[in-house]
């Protein structure tokens, strides 16, 4: 079997002087989708953090593609084909549509490039393409937010809570479009919604108090009543 | 929409500011009083602006409230002065600095091998430190060894006050002793090259842990690093030999182009400065951010300290560049071409009976290098991909470093351009303004207060603000040396000229109790 | 805290404080004695060391007034004022003008640098809710260097004595500094003490705690139900009370009230005793006053022209590597001591507590 295209062993992360992470250890197939679920405060977004270098992990390693990434700096995580798109729709405001997809251009040309297929699966950037990024609404922020993890050649893609906020319809539209882009890439995902999780993850990792507890297949979890409600709360 | 509405509201309010002011201008003045007027506040304004917007652009990205904003102004036009007036210093300088720099840049060469050698736990710990004091040990030495041709503000003869007198009659040239060259000069050199190495390798010592760059990367790097060592060691020995030819050279150009060179290496040494502040005593304090305002306190401090012990105490003039300093024939000249012919110092308008005197150096060229300055830092921030990173940043710097962007390299680019604007606008204010100790602080203040009027971290702010600073000032000392009616008082009240920073400064406070935010700044 | 009824205990945890005072207190007779004066020749205020020395307490004391006073706003309540030099000041010239100029007395003084106090904190409140963090700065920097420009102009030199200074104010004979020095530093010592007494209750009492609490986190205390206004509120008045206090102090003592202690420069000196002491801690303002002090003077005996070089350089050094002062760097060791000594217990299975 092939080596999984991310690997989180074990790691531990301090914010300030709180113990956040205790021990989570995380892999990712190349190819697929996993999803981190876990109640609020778990430890679910300073996974994808700590992944990237944000808040370095002190103890424990990160693999990707092979190598050891714990402890560089966050640019330079990122700039090994590492996209992230951040919770509450973390667009830059004061940006057009268009200059928000450039800036995360890591080679001249790479949104031209991936333009076609970008604005395929958001058709709606197109339309909004001068606008300034604070007249967005809240759907169109996270298309935005998601897109712009697309424009340079990512391997991997982190996704926070892609359907927080939005409106029923607007949680399909992006399900679809990160079910037609994890064709081409892997993603690890965040999310608290265990529909949108279930119907999106094929593996899934839970995290409970900063310690990843259970992981398994997607499917055999749908059916274990007892673990969604031990560890989701959620039926 | 309720954003336009916002931004009509703050423009409505600059016009009727404005319209006001105007009114009020008019009203009282002759027409060639208040264009005088107008054209200095622009001057104010335009110097205001230089030390402004490099200090809000500053604390936008990275929160740094650089209170030693004032004191890099100050001492952008004391380097320019002294480029300028001595340019055999400046010449002198050259190859130590070079050196030094040469020696440093070297730091990627020494990572790679550092890897290869295995030191015991200890010893890897303590030996950067000990390179570290080597560094500062030989670099004291050195720099203590190599002869500069510079003034001494103790004695009155050779003091600064005496150059620039000598400046201005052309004695410049003649009262030089050059200073010796020679083997222990040559030596100084290379013990400042030597501890330039030194400090490079320390660091790279210091930097071990912070994690390896890829080996295509980090080869890149070292060709990088040797070439430019090579060249600048080269350019260094070039110079210190060709030391007097070039000093003869520069004291030979026009007055004019000698400017230029001291606005262009003030400028650079402002932007030196700045990444050197940034990326060795700034960057450690990002998490504490109280202490960064003492730490940039304390730096105004040492800064001005270091300024009275290089210059002295007292303050001297900045003599006027040929162009702008004519005043025989043709002069005042009555067109920009009659200018140009004549090289004049002022220029004669002409209103109906009235003819004002506009001088060219304060209120034309300084308006003017502050235009420039605004449109091209306004199209950096706009149209190319570093202001568009600045602009991101000053939002999220974290999640411009997740999209794979060195923002502590864009961090200490834009430090290097915030100092960098505020050197300019120090040499610019060195003909006009003249220099002297206390100018950093004043300055610092007047900026304080427009960008509290604009709106702190808001380019257009930085600019509506300086304007505005620079309109009360003039206009207030212009009503002082008038007469200000007041209800209760028999003859005109005439204001002595502190009260003129007071006025602006409470008009700062009324409009932050109004409009926290300022004119153009967003709503936190 | 726990406070104790038996007074042992209390005296043990006070044993440091009053082992400090009655050193102070008997330090002007030590030092007469090492330079060959008698006890009577010190009492009778004698010229010599011991009459220096005391000279330099007395403003290492109104210096620690106003830092400890300084402490309260920023390092306790956290509100990031640069105006504080003009609490002082406002106390300083008040004192001089109103005894100068307008011939009153002493108590008469008192009363109005009290009221003027008031008044000042009142001026910083009417600001307080609307500004914060660096605004709030900036407006407290603006009013402070609108106070100072005007006691240098012109117009008021007849009662300021504009750039030169406040001169020739006349000293009530009772606490007068030449003839009655040893009076005076004992008035200066017992009231820092009775200052830092006072604050170390405020800290303490309810009203302080919520200080400290809006310190760490403004908006956690506003939803737990504080009307955090009143609170800084409360914390400016006593601030600038003291403040004024010291500066009553201040003008006198010196022979001239110096428009220096109205500039922003006077409340970077505070700042910088905060430092050295560590903010937050209030006894560290107090060190951090002395420690400034004698390094200010023994610096500028030493070095002379270099000696502000060199404390710009220490304020760097200090903040760098020592941000929580010696005090505050003190008392984290203290606290891992504790620890490292509970952990110990705990190994051996003995009670350590936590």
């Amino acid at each position: 079997m092939l080596s999984p295209l991310l690997s989180v062993q074990a790691i531990h992360t301090f914010i300030g002087q709180f113990h956040i992470l205790e021990g989570v250890s995380v892999e990712v197939p190349a190819g697929s989708i996993v999803a981190l679920l876990g109640r609020n405060g778990a430890g679910k977004t300073t996974t994808l953090k700590s992944i990237l270098g944000l808040t370095p992990p002190r103890q424990g390693k990160v693999l990707f593609d092979g190598q050891e990434i714990q402890g560089r700096r966050s640019f330079e995580i990122a700039a090994l084909g590492i996209g992230f798109v951040p919770e509450h729709r973390a667009i830059f405001r004061d940006l057009s549509v268009e200059e928000n997809l450039k800036i995360a251009e890591r080679n001249k040309g790479d949104l031209e490039r991936k333009a076609d297929f970008i604005f395929g699966l958001f058709p709606d950037l197109k339309r909004l393409i001068k606008l300034p990024g604070t007249n967005l609404s809240g759907g169109q922020q996270q298309m935005l937010a998601v897109a712009r993890a697309l424009v340079p050649d990512n391997k991997l893609l982190l996704i926070d809570e892609p359907s927080e906020g939005l409106a029923p319809v607007i949680i399909e539209s992006m399900m679809e479009a990160i079910r037609q882009l994890s064709a081409d890439s892997t993603v690890l995902l965040v999310e608290q919604n265990f529909l949108v999780a279930s119907r999106l993850a094929e593996t899934y990792v839970i995290i409970e108090e900063g310690r990843s507890v259970k992981s398994g297949s997607m499917k055999d979890l749908v059916d274990d009543k007892e673990t969604i409600y031990r560890y989701l709360g959620a039926a | 929409m309720p954003t336009a509405l916002r931004k009509n509201r703050t423009q409505l309010i600059i016009l009727a500011i404005l319209a006001l002011l105007l009114f009020m201008a008019i009203q009282g003045m002759s027409t060639k009083d208040w264009v005088v007027t107008l054209l200095r506040a622009l001057s104010v304004g335009a110097i205001t602006f230089l030390v402004a917007s490099g200090f809000s652009i500053i604390l936008g990205l990275m929160d740094v409230l650089n209170l030693a904003h004032g004191t890099l102004f100050m001492i952008g036009a004391y380097v320019g002065w002294s480029a300028y007036v001595r340019p055999d210093t400046l010449i002198d300088l050259l190859p130590p600095l070079a050196l030094l720099l040469a020696g440093f840049l070297l730091g990627p060469i020494w990572s790679n091998w550092l890897e290869r050698l295995a030191w015991g736990s200890r010893r890897r710990h303590l030996w950067p430190w000990a390179g570290l004091i080597l560094a500062l040990a030989l670099l004291w030495i050195a720099a203590g060894k190599f002869p500069v041709a510079i003034w001494h503000a103790q004695e009155y003869t050779d003091s600064p006050i005496v150059w620039a007198q000598n400046f201005e009659r052309g004695l410049v040239a003649e009262s030089l002793t050059p200073a010796p060259r020679g083997g222990p000069a040559l030596l100084a050199l290379v013990g400042l090259l030597l501890a330039g190495v030194a400090a490079s390798l320390s660091l790279a010592g210091l930097r071990r842990r912070a994690g390896q760059m890829s080996g295509q990367v980090a080869a890149a790097a070292r060709r990088r690093a040797l070439i430019g060592c090579a060249l600048l060691a080269g350019l260094g020995l070039l110079i210190f030999l060709f030391d007097d030819t070039l000093t003869r050279f520069l004291l030979g150009l026009d007055t004019t182009l000698l400017f230029l060179i001291a606005i262009i290496v003030a400028t650079l040494a402002g932007a030196s400065l700045g990444a050197l502040m940034e990326s060795t005593l700034i960057r450690p304090l990002y998490e504490r951010p109280i202490y960064q305002i003492m730490l940039t306190f304390g730096l105004a401090f040492i800064g001005t300290e270091l300024v009275r012990a290089v210059w002295g105490r007292t303050g001297f003039t900045m003599p006027r560049p040929s162009l702008f300093a004519g005043t025989g024939d043709g002069c005042p000249a009555a067109s920009i071409g009659g200018w140009f012919t004549h090289k004049c110092s002022t220029i004669l308008l002409t209103f109906g009976e009235d003819t004002a005197r506009i001088r060219t150096y304060n209120e034309i060229f300084v308006i003017i290098v502050g235009l420039i300055v605004l449109v091209a830092v306004w199209l950096l921030l706009q149209r190319t991909r570093l202001g568009m990173i600045i602009r991101a940043g000053v939002q999220d710097s974290e999640m411009v470093e997740a999209l794979g962007i060195n923002v502590r390299r864009v961090f200490t680019l834009v430090f290097a351009l915030g100092v960098g604007l505020a050197a300019l606008g120090g040499v610019l204010a060195g003909p006009s303004m003249g220099l002297s100790d206390a100018m950093g602080a004043n300055l610092l203040l007047g900026a304080l207060i427009a960008l509290a009027i604009g709106g702190l971290t808001s380019y257009p702010g930085a600019a509506a603000g300086s304007l505005l600073v620079g309109l009360l000032q003039q206009f207030i000392i212009k009503y002082g040396q008038i007469g200000i009616n007041l209800p209760f008082l028999d003859a005109p009240f005439k204001p002595s000229p502190p009260l003129v920073p007071a006025s602006t400064i409470l008009l700062m406070v009324i409009i932050l109790l109004l409009m926290p935010q300022g004119l153009f700044g967003r709503r936190e | 805290m726990p406070t104790s009824s038996s007074p042992r205990t209390w005296l043990r945890s006070q044993l440091g404080l009053i082992l400090i005072v009655l050193a102070l207190a008997a330090l002007p007779f030590v030092i007469g004695l090492l330079n060959g004066q008698s006890i009577s020749d010190v009492l009778a205020n004698a010229k010599g060391n011991a009459k220096f020395i005391q000279g330099l307490m007395i403003e290492v004391f109104i210096l620690a007034i106003f830092a400890i006073s300084y402490d309260l706003i920023l390092g306790i309540t956290g509100l990031l004022s640069f105006g504080h030099a003009m609490f002082f000041a406002v106390g300083s010239y008040l004192t001089g003008v109103a005894l100068k100029s307008f011939g009153w007395s002493l108590g008469q003084t008192i009363l109005a640098v009290l009221a003027a106090g008031v008044i000042q904190a009142l001026l910083f409140g009417i600001v307080l809710p609307r500004v914060k963090g660096i605004t709030f700065a900036l407006v407290t920097l603006g009013l402070a260097s609108v106070f100072d420009i005007l006691i240098k102009t012109r117009e008021l030199g007849e009662y300021t004595g504009s750039d030169v200074g406040l001169q020739g104010i006349p000293r009530p004979p009772i606490l007068d500094p030449t003839d009655q020095r040893l009076r005076f530093y004992f008035v200066a010592l017992a009231f820092t003490l009775l200052v830092f007494l006072l604050y170390k209750r405020f800290v303490d009492s309810p009203t302080g705690r919520v200080c400290i609490a809006i310190r760490e986190n403004e908006n956690r205390a506003r939803m737990l139900g504080y009307n955090t206004f009143y609170f800084k509120l409360a914390a400016l008045t006593l601030s600038s009370l003291t403040a004024a206090m010291a500066g009553l102090l201040n003008a006198l003592y010196k022979p001239i009230v110096s428009p220096e202690i109205a500039g922003l420069g006077f409340t970077v000196d505070g700042l910088l005793m905060l430092l050295i002491g560590g903010m937050g801690t209030l006894s560290g303002a107090m060190v951090g006053a002395g420690i400034f002090r004698l390094l200010d003077f023994y610096f500028d005996r030493w070095f002379g022209e270099a000696s502000s070089f060199l404390i710009g350089g220490l304020y760097v050094l200090l903040v760098l590597f020592v941000p929580y002062g010696f005090v505050g760097a003190w008392r984290a060791r203290a606290l891992d001591f504790r620890r490292g000594r509970a952990r110990l217990l705990h190994l051996f299975g003995g009670r350590g507590g936590d």
